[in-house]
């Protein structure tokens, strides 16, 4: 299989998409925040006595984003409000000129989208940005004009209120239905796909070197609590390095099913189980799991699907066997999953051809070529399922369940999602307090 | 007549540089921490008036950094961290600085250049070189192993707060060094010979007249890299990245990294400046003082 | 103190008397200073050489030395410094920046020397405190400020290089000014005052007297701004708008933290190399152009001793 330098010294950047996809669950307001800009002396979470969150958890009002949009969630799916028409189906695409892809960096293998831009006769570029917030404020402010970004669900309702990605015309992307998955072609978040196609995939679970790591985590009852008992793997044990994955996992640690809880209760008590940690195995936080494991500077970790992935085809130094690397992850219903997508920004001159690209990029060839041959991040197409990806060796065996299939989606489903800003700074202020390591 | 305006002149377009690009910009972060948050983009919306300001995020964070708040401890240990950094900085080097300035002779040019030396070598490389050198299986641990100082490798980077405060040590000390040195070689040599002369020994010269001739240097050292040190937050990153050994940098890295509230990054940076600023102030007025007694004896 | 160590000197004969006065004065001769010194210069270079010595390692370990190899600068095809192009344009963007920092900032803060050493009327002092703030401001304040300077006010400019430049020179005027003026208190008045008497315009006597004598002041503030400038870490990281904005301190950053590879140790040995030859070809031009007026050997610390901070 062949390596793409990229991978080897790019594994930051690349692995930012993944820390703001999931952090990024937050957005904005409801008609709580506007008021804050009026009075003089206020917090979110002082507005936050006007929504409401009981100490069930359940939610007493409905829980609304910007721009009065429902909050999605797996088992509440939200059809978004088309605010202008799509183009007309069967007009020709554009050609010649520059046609920008606007992602993270070093996301989408620039081979591919060469041969796009020779297609289409355009000439394709590449411009990253630092993280999906920086990356949406630079389109709102018109710093960036490009054709098609990056986006990610919990950020899809503030790019609809900001009027910021068009409607999709289906027809000209007919990949759409024929090759992904069932329960991503019209997802929760989207139903219809008006705005968006999906693009990665990936879950949350642990990682470990079964070579220092002599539990059985798989076969625990509750695998998540190995961190609570890792005093023996001190200084090697690391939670990722995001305020959602973190505390959610506390909160499906204690059978607490709803990782977009707003109850403060429930919140606190996720954090002050997580700072026990810091006696047990003196945790660390960090994203770069994908490394430190085949490296063996750590032990376990708190990890991404895709880590382990990446770490057997790209990481492992030489001497190393791949056989030591672990991975687990909870059934559905428990294990947190997460996917980003692709849409077309407002800004685009060239909208028929921003659909081919849409199409493009849900081809099975492309897909895989860029999965494999690029970014190691799975995509959530059909032909690209477990038992392939073993039989051509890009997955070790025993590391299949990294892979994931449409059956880990769907409306039981765990995924991090938009919150209430008063809700997110809530989770926010609570990771800031696990990351001050006090007592 | 155009003479006075000359020298104004030409401090002008550094005066108005300095102006637009350091004063402002700390205006904007007061102006921030004071302000509101745009709900959809979680942009921070500076309020410039100050009679509009909004206190409610600079409660918040003094209310989390006072006592009972979930940013004490992380406040304290930054002081703590801070505090035992300046110290051994000073116990190691005040004695170098002393031997390079009084009596190292012949080698002086040679050692000032050695110790200077680090001051041009990035300190992101100085980083790297310990954290290969503090790996499981790296120089240190094969050493002290090797030497039977410890019966098996130690995990220097697990997580631990002597790492992160020798690091800041090894990283910070050559600024203290050049102000030592400056002060302690324009120390005149007569005063330390009129002191011998009258009797005093060595150690009692050294007491009496050279150490606080060369308080100002002291000083001004401990607070050239006193005040950067407070900000820190690469160096617990590269030699630790446990939240038991943060500091209050990563505190505002953290908040400024996206989420819905970059207003309160604004106040812990307000509150750091402020804080900094004291330190800066009490700097100032001691040499003011004592310049000012200089002057009148 | 000569003269007072003469007055008690005890003969010396016999070796056990020497050692036993040795004993009894162990810091007759300081030696355990001056062993204290050499092992603090051994602790803080040696990790570096050693560092660097990893950066020529044969594979591609930083803890197992396996024999010499350039394949991390430009052997090996896809890691290393040479073909690597997220390393290659990190070098490209610290040079960029260093650069255009020593353009920008050298005039500024030559200009802003000269007029705050010779202005003594209001305002002079208030202007020579803001000069020095920077010097003290910790670096993730002046991030953070710049930062939001940078989305919120001139929200035009945003970040990425330009950003980086603006922020690089603010925080390298200080530097300059202190170096030239350093090199004007050394100065003096004399040489203005004698062309004025001679009957020289004040801007002639600047041109003509002052600047060729604060010449090597200026080269090697440019150097020290050229040096400063590329080893930025904190300001280069907080207005990066990430891929090729990012230079190489912050590309050691990220690669020490995850698993560092040889071409880290590389990439870091060309960055040092270029500064402490930006460092030594200031220190050269300096000395050239001032060997008239000193004594050899003792120039350098003199100069050194006269910077005020």
């Amino acid at each position: 299989m062949t390596h793409h330098p990229k991978e080897r010294n790019g594994g930051l950047n690349r692995r930012d998409f993944l820390l703001r996809s999931a952090m990024a669950a937050s957005a904005v307001t409801g008609a709580g925040g506007l008021l804050a800009a009026c009075s003089s002396s206020t917090t979110p979470e002082q507005e936050a006595a006007t929504t409401v969150v009981g100490s069930t958890g359940e939610v007493e009002a409905e829980l609304l984003g910007p721009g009065g949009l429902p909050l999605a969630r797996p088992d509440k799916r939200v059809e978004l409000p088309l605010w202008e028409d799509p183009i007309e189906s069967g007009l020709e695409p554009e050609t010649g000129g520059t046609f920008t892809v606007f992602n993270y960096p070093d996301y989408f293998y620039k081979k591919l989208l060469n041969e796009f831009g020779k297609e289409y006769g355009v000439k394709v570029q590449y411009t990253p940005f630092d993280n999906i917030s920086s990356g949406i404020q630079r389109l709102a402010s018109g710093a960036v004009e490009p054709d098609v970004m990056e986006m990610t669900p919990d950020n899809l309702d503030l790019a609809v209120a900001g009027q910021l990605i068009k409607p999709i015309n289906l027809d000209y992307v007919p990949n759409l239905a024929k090759n992904v998955w069932p329960e991503l072609v019209s997802p929760f978040y989207d139903v219809g796909s008006h705005y968006t196609v999906p693009y990665t995939c990936y879950a949350t679970g642990i990682a470990w070197r079964n070579d220092h790591v002599s539990e059985d985590i798989a076969a625990m009852a509750q695998p998540w609590d190995i961190f609570w008992e890792a005093e023996a793997y001190a200084g090697k044990t690391a939670l990722l390095s995001e305020e959602r994955e973190t505390i959610g996992m506390a909160l499906l640690r204690k059978g607490h099913p709803d990782i977009n809880t707003e109850d403060p209760a429930l919140i606190d008590q996720a954090v002050a189980d997580l700072k026990e940690l810091y006696e047990i195995c003196n945790v660390k936080i960090g994203d770069l799991q994908y490394q430190t494991i085949p490296e063996g500077r750590a032990y376990l970790n708190q990890a991404w699907s895709g880590d382990m992935i990446a770490a057997y085809i790209y990481y492992l130094p030489k001497g190393t066997p791949a056989s030591v690397l672990s991975f687990w992850k909870a059934e559905k219903g428990q294990v947190p999953v997460q996917n980003d997508c692709f849409s077309i920004c407002k800004t685009t001159k060239k909208p028929v051809l921003a659909h081919h690209f849409l199409n493009f990029m849900l081809d099975n060839g492309v897909s895989y070529e860029n999965f494999v041959d690029f970014n190691g991040y799975q995509p959530p197409i059909n032909e690209i399922d477990p038992p392939a990806l073993i039989e051509e060796g890009i997955v070790p065996e025993h590391l299949a369940n990294c892979v994931l299939t449409n059956d880990d989606f769907g409306p039981d489903s765990l995924q991090y999602m938009t919150l209430t800003q008063a809700g997110h700074a809530l989770w926010q202020n609570g990771y800031s307090d696990f990351i001050a390591g006090g007592s | 007549m155009y003479r006075r305006w000359l020298w104004p002149g030409f401090a002008l377009p550094g005066i108005v540089w300095l102006i637009v690009l350091f004063l402002v910009p700390f205006y904007t972060v007061l102006a921030v921490a004071l302000g509101t948050v745009d709900p959809i983009l979680f942009q921070a919306v500076p309020i410039w008036n100050p009679l509009e300001w909004n206190v409610g995020w600079l409660n918040e964070v003094i209310q989390r950094l006072g006592p009972g708040g979930n940013l004490t401890d992380v406040a304290l240990r930054t002081l703590q961290y801070v505090a035992i950094a300046l110290g051994l900085s000073l116990l190691i080097g005040y004695p170098v600085a002393y031997y390079i300035a009084r009596l190292a002779g012949r080698t002086k040019a040679l050692l000032l250049i050695l110790v200077i030396a680090p001051l041009w070598i990035n300190y992101l490389m100085r980083m790297l070189a310990w954290v290969n050198l503090l790996a499981t299986d790296g120089y240190v641990n094969r050493f002290l192993t090797f030497t039977h100082v410890l019966s098996e490798p130690r995990d220097w980077l697990g997580g631990r707060p002597s790492t992160v405060i020798l690091a800041l040590v090894y990283g910070y000390l050559p600024f203290l060094i050049l102000p030592l040195f400056a002060s302690l070689d324009r120390i005149d040599q007569s005063h330390l010979e009129a002191s011998r002369d009258l009797g005093a020994s060595r150690f009692s010269t050294f007491l009496h007249v050279t150490l606080p001739l060369s308080k100002p240097g002291i000083l001004g050292g401990a607070v050239l890299i006193a005040l950067p040190m407070f900000g820190d937050y690469y160096t617990p990153n590269i030699v630790s990245e446990a939240p038991t050994t943060s500091m209050i940098g990563n505190q505002i890295d953290f908040y400024f990294h996206g989420g819905p509230q970059p207003t309160i990054g604004a106040a812990i940076t307000v509150v750091l400046s402020a804080f900094l600023t004291l330190i800066m102030g009490y700097y100032l007025w001691t040499i003011h003082r004592a310049t000012r007694e200089a002057r009148a004896s | 103190m000569s003269s007072v160590a003469e007055a008690q000197a005890v003969p010396r004969h016999s070796s056990w008397s020497r050692f036993r006065g040795w004993l009894g004065n162990p810091w007759g001769r300081p030696r355990f200073l001056a062993a204290f010194t050499w092992l603090y210069v051994v602790w803080s270079i040696v990790p570096v050489l050693i560092a660097v010595q990893f950066s020529f390692n044969a594979t591609r370990s930083r803890t197992h030395w396996e024999g010499f190899s350039t394949r991390w600068y430009w052997g090996d095809p896809v890691d290393s410094v040479w073909h690597d192009p997220t390393l290659r344009s990190a070098l490209a963007q610290s040079l960029k920046l260093a650069v255009a920092d020593v353009v920008i900032a050298t005039p500024i803060g030559v200009l802003l020397a000269i007029g705050l050493a010779r202005w003594h009327g209001r305002g002079s002092g208030a202007s020579n405190f803001l000069m020095l703030f920077p010097l003290v401001t910790p670096e993730i304040v002046m991030g953070v400020s710049l930062l939001l300077l940078f989305t919120e006010v001139f929200s035009f400019i945003g970040t990425g290089t330009t950003a980086q430049i603006l922020g690089h020179v603010t925080f390298s005027i200080s530097f300059v000014v202190v170096i030239v003026r350093a090199r004007l208190f050394s100065i003096g008045r004399q040489y203005e005052e004698a062309a004025a008497d001679l009957g020289a315009s004040p801007t002639s006597a600047l041109t003509r007297v002052l600047l060729p004598l604060l010449m090597p002041a200026i080269v090697a503030s440019a150097a020290v701004v050229f040096a400063i400038s590329i080893d930025d870490f904190v300001i280069s990281q907080w207005l990066s708008k990430g891929g090729e904005t990012d230079t190489v301190p912050v590309k050691i950053y990220s690669a020490t933290r995850a698993a560092p590879l040889p071409s880290t140790n590389a990439i870091a040995t060309i960055m040092m190399v270029m500064t402490l030859a930006s460092i030594t070809l200031g220190f050269l031009v300096w000395r050239f152009f001032t060997r008239g007026e000193r004594r050899a050997g003792q120039a350098a610390v003199k100069d050194i001793r006269a910077l005020e901070i």
